[in-house]
């Protein structure tokens, strides 16, 4: 502490204590005492930005902060608090920087040092973390947390020899003072021995395993890893007696099974005629040692062929449906992967629905009269069967029979609704689902499922008054409860309405939600770097850091980062708010619709405001939580680079989902825009390496090279550009290549519907005259002409990417191919007129 | 899969079918939550819509309505409506519709439900006492009328006109006495 007056300085001990016990609006008030007389004590400044910090006066705590440090540039104190705030702002990064400041200046301190340990690990600067946990556990070696930490650094960094020896060093140490067994101490023995597995030797793995055995509580974990080892050493009869022991424990566990094939050497994907027999047999005795077994029941049906597949899966099938087993297609669907199962089955299955419509039977033996859920359960999995197929008019004549026959069952009228979306009826979809809701008003599950429907269907009004049915009562805003309680998959859902109905600003709102949503996920593991260690619940530990290795790859982000930049590049491409709405529309139909929407959009600010005050009025009273001050999400369409706000969704892609083509030409539409030709160039390389053939690439590739062309590129880096010439496209010039991408289309046996787009697009951009639009009608069209090739390849969302590509050409042909779509998909709402 | 009703009644039995496959077959409570399922099966058992009010009602009538589930899937329900008798110390109980979907019948759930009704109209604890259970059937419906008389149930009645707004309008009274009127 820097030099103050005995009753300052003791003070200043004192708004320590106050921070310490979260008393931050004490600490502040003693913090200004201070002022008053040192006005320019850099220490107390910043301890009041830290206290303003956690006031949530984010602004004010940067500033005295910052002030501080001017006054004490050498300060520890200071330094250290600047990394409080930026660390309480999850700024990870900067706060690094704060702390190794500190460190500098002060290198020995120990709570400095445990927290710089901290954010190493969040950043998973591994080699940091190592070297900072030795200076930790130098200055505290009776410190257990400290040891375990380095074991895992070492552990995590890909050393596991290292790690292995810290252990090793630290048991030893810890053997003389001889604590009795207890959790943590098992916790860290099977620790060991998975670092022991990970180096590769399992001979000493298994002798590490069974020396611990005694001491270990999770028996379940000792014996599955005895049994590996066994199997990894190719000591197959013990690997085969363990194998058989876990399963008597769970018989519903595959990875058993599994094992016990592999140590019975049978494991193969394509087995042998003979070892099928063995096989198979094998899993006769298994079912009659374990007749309430279900994975011994279906295993065999993955491993059987031709005749026998059929013989086994009728034996299956005629239980299940027997039983009334509502996933049984969701667990057979796996087979159809082999085309020849998944014509077994439908001929197996449409027999019985033969027979048990004349007899009540599965065959017309007339031994057994079955249930008359029997015959319901043979139409609710034919449904799914023919929606699997494609056949939504067979799905819907079957699902229709089946709620006939049971009006009352909910699993009917839940597939009748896929069965309806799967053919484009979003309306008719959520009717059908709306229906099973209504029969049990209790399930959340459905009434969800139910919600998701509606935002299909664009009823956002509906959908959210249907998924507060089960929010908390007692809160203002029950909606952006939702976002509290992370329910992500209704952000998701709802911004893609809002898009689908040119909202984008109330779009974007959701989806920057969502990318806050993940940032807290990858906050909340910071407090389980000190906790883990210090509670021993390794493996855990080192799970869930591999998890939130993963987190931005999830499938949830990638769709919202794909959809907000989308967003943010037609903002850039479209600042005076031409939506896709207006493709094609002319100046004064443009003019119009934007004065509506201007109306509305005021319309909408004013009801916001309305029913601010009137929440703010109910809130004072009754209820929790704050009140959404911007729904329409228009801070967001103000913004004034919109380029760089998509940058920020694709960077977490970029580093977490870069092997996905789709970040790759997001990437390009990105870094295109901002005339990043290199980086432009990059993305278009890493995508052609992932997929060379993939539909938008084409056409990425050929606005590419037309701006190369065109713009004034640098010498150098045109040099570079024409060095990967070859590469992209395979030096041929631009109208060589785009032609030999149209003739392979034409040529091929199975056509594509996005490549027909992609290359009509790159037809209009090579030439904008008359001719050239009709080129690119053309092309378009041949998804038309050519039904063989191109049937199997149209779908609502790709038609409906098609016509909004003729509208984007102002074609006088918009119509005539949305009424083909209409012929095509009959059902689907969206080429309805 | 729905869960039959949390609070279900204890009753549930396993029966054989005429050619041994096993089912299950349990009454379960209506609930608010559940009430759609009773709404659903009476649209298609019977001609007449009734209206929201009825439904309210059976939720005040406790253990006197009740859907039964086979195999866990509802197929059937039970409604009555209990009627004080002026100047009588003991009730009358009036089964306003009871019905088994067509797949499910013959398999003794309209009786199962029929028994757990005068099971508890008959329970001490019922007050006022029940006196008599009586119904209309339809003209025409035997099915129904078999089913009744067979659980001991009389017709004390024609009753001309009963439904004006069907083709069939005549119905039949059917009554059966538990406790003798004083
Ligand atoms: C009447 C009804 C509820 C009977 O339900 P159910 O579950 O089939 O009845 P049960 O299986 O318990 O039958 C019990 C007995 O009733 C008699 N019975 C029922 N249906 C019969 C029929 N169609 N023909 C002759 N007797 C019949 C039989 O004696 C039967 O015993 P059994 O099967 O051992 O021969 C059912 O037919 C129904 O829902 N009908 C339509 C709705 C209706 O009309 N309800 C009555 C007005 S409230």
């Amino acid at each position: 502490m820097r030099d103050l007056p005995q009753k300052e300085g003791n003070l200043f001990k004192q708004i320590l204590k106050c921070y310490e016990l979260r008393q931050y609006k004490k600490g502040l008030k003693g913090a200004e005492q201070i002022l008053k007389k040192f006005p320019e004590h850099g220490e107390t400044l910043a301890m009041k930005g830290l206290f303003y910090s956690h006031l949530d006066k984010k602004e004010e705590a940067y500033d005295f902060v910052k002030k501080g440090l001017r006054y004490d540039l050498k300060s520890h104190v200071c330094w250290h608090v600047f990394g409080l705030v930026y660390r309480a702002d999850k700024n990870y990064e900067e706060a690094l920087k704060c702390y190794s400041q500190a460190l500098r200046i002060d290198k020995d301190n120990f709570q400095i040092l445990r927290d710089f340990a901290n954010l190493q690990m969040q950043l998973r600067n591994f080699e940091g973390y190592v070297e900072t946990v030795h200076r930790l556990v130098d200055m505290q070696p009776q410190n257990r947390q400290f040891w375990i930490g380095l074991s895992l650094g070492y552990h995590l960094m890909g050393k596991p020899d290292s790690s292995l020896k810290v252990l090793t060093t630290y048991e030893e140490a810890m053997a003389e003072a001889n604590s009795k067994p207890d959790y943590e101490q098992s916790e860290l023995l099977l620790y060991h021995n998975v670092v022991l597995s990970d180096m590769g030797d399992h001979e000493a793995a298994l002798e590490h395993l069974n020396s611990i055995e005694k001491i270990v509580l999770d028996k379940k974990a000792i014996k599955e890893q005895r049994a590996k080892f066994y199997l990894a050493l190719g000591r197959l009869e013990e690997a085969e007696t363990a194998y058989r022991s876990l399963i008597a424990h769970n018989p519903d566990n595959f990875a058993y099974f599994d094992g016990l094939l592999k140590s019975l050497g049978l494991s193969a994907d394509k087995l042998s005629d003979e070892d099928q027999t063995k096989v198979l047999d094998l899993f006769k005795d298994l079912k009659k040692e374990y007749p309430r077994s279900n994975v011994a029941k279906r295993l065999p049906l993955r491993f059987a062929t031709g005749e026998r597949f059929s013989k086994i899966a009728d034996e299956y099938l005629r239980t299940m449906l027997r039983k009334g087993v509502p996933s049984l297609f969701v667990n057979i669907k796996t087979l159809y992967t082999d085309r020849e199962k998944e014509q077994a089955i439908e001929t197996l299955m449409l027999g019985y629905l033969a027979h048990l419509h004349k007899s009540q039977g599965f065959d017309n033996s007339g031994a057994v009269v079955e249930p008359p859920t029997a015959i319901l359960w043979t139409r609710y999995f034919l449904a799914q069967h023919y929606d699997f197929k494609g056949d939504s008019d067979e799905a819907l004549k079957l699902i229709n029979k089946a709620i006939e026959h049971t009006p009352t069952l909910v699993e009917l009228y839940m597939t009748k609704g896929r069965i309806l979306k799967h053919a484009g009826d979003y309306v008719s979809a959520m009717e059908a689902v709306n229906e099973a809701r209504e029969l049990d008003l209790q399930d959340r599950f459905i009434n969800s499922k139910c919600t998701k429907y509606m935002l299909r269907a664009d009823k956002v009004a509906e959908a959210e008054k249907t998924i507060i049915l089960f929010s908390r009562a007692d809160i203002a805003d029950p909606l952006n409860d939702l976002v509290e309680m992370q329910a992500y998959w209704f952000l998701i859902e709802s911004a893609e309405s809002h898009l689908r109905q040119g909202q984008t600003g109330r779009a974007l709102k959701r989806f920057h939600q969502i990318e806050k949503m993940f940032g807290d996920f990858a906050d909340d593991q910071f407090d389980f770097h000190a906790y883990c260690p210090r509670k021993m619940t390794l493996r855990a530990y080192v799970k869930l850091l591999k998890l939130e290795d993963q987190l931005y790859s999830h499938p949830y982000y990638l769709r919202a980062a794909q959809s907000a930049i989308r967003c943010y590049v037609s903002l850039f491409d479209k600042p005076d708010g031409d939506s896709d709405e207006m493709e094609g529309m002319t100046e004064s139909e443009k003019k119009k619709l934007r004065s509506k929407q201007r109306k509305a959009e005021l319309k909408a600010q004013k009801d916001a405001e309305e029913n601010k005050k009137k929440a703010v009025a109910v809130q004072d009273t009754t209820k929790k939580g704050k009140v959404d001050e911007d729904p329409e999400g228009l801070k967001y369409l103000k913004i004034e680079d919109p380029l760089a706000e998509a940058l920020k969704f694709l960077r977490h892609l970029e580093a977490l989902a870069s092997d996905r083509i789709e970040t790759q030409l997001l990437a390009f539409e990105v870094y295109f825009r901002k005339n990043k030709m290199l980086l432009a160039l990059k993305a278009l390389l890493k995508a052609h390496k992932i997929d060379a053939s993939n539909a938008t690439l084409h056409e990425q590739l050929v606005r590419f090279s037309l701006a190369v062309r065109k713009s004034e590129i640098k010498p150098s880096t045109k040099t570079v550009i024409d060095k990967h010439w070859e590469t992209l496209y395979h030096g041929q010039d631009l109208a060589t290549f785009t032609g030999a991408f149209l003739k392979q289309q034409k040529d091929s046996a199975v056509g594509s519907v996005p490549h027909l787009i992609s290359a009509a697009i790159a037809a209009s951009l090579m030439d904008s005259s008359k001719a050239g639009k009709e080129t690119a009608e053309e092309i378009l069209f041949l998804m038309a002409k050519e039904e063989a090739k191109f049937g199997k390849s149209r779908s609502v969302e790709n038609v409906q990417v098609a016509i909004k590509t003729l509208k984007s050409f102002k074609s006088a042909r918009t119509q005539e191919l949305k009424a083909q779509a209409a012929a095509w998909f009959p059902r689907a709402t969206a080429f309805q007129v | 899969m729905t869960p039959p009703a949390i609070n279900m009644s204890s009753s549930t039995t396993t029966t054989t079918l005429k050619n041994n496959a096993a089912f299950r077959m349990s009454l379960g409570d209506i609930t608010p939550n559940n009430v759609g399922q009773l709404k659903r099966l009476n649209v298609v058992l019977f001609p007449v819509a009734y209206a929201p009010s009825f439904y309210k009602e059976i939720l005040e009538v406790g253990e006197f309505a009740k859907i039964i589930y086979f195999n866990d899937v509802c197929v059937g329900g039970v409604c009555c409506r209990k009627e004080t008798v002026a100047g009588s110390a003991t009730q009358n109980l009036y089964i306003a519709t009871l019905g088994v979907l067509a797949p499910y019948r013959r398999l003794g759930l309209g009786s199962k439900l029929l028994n757990h009704i005068l099971e508890t109209a008959t329970e001490a604890s019922t007050t006022p006492k029940v006196s008599k259970i009586y119904l209309h059937v339809q003209f025409g419906n035997e099915e129904a009328l078999e089913f009744y008389k067979k659980h001991g149930f009389e017709v004390v009645e024609k009753c001309e006109n009963y439904y004006p707004q069907f083709e069939v309008k005549d119905a039949y009274k059917l009554e059966k006495v538990l406790v003798a009127s004083n």
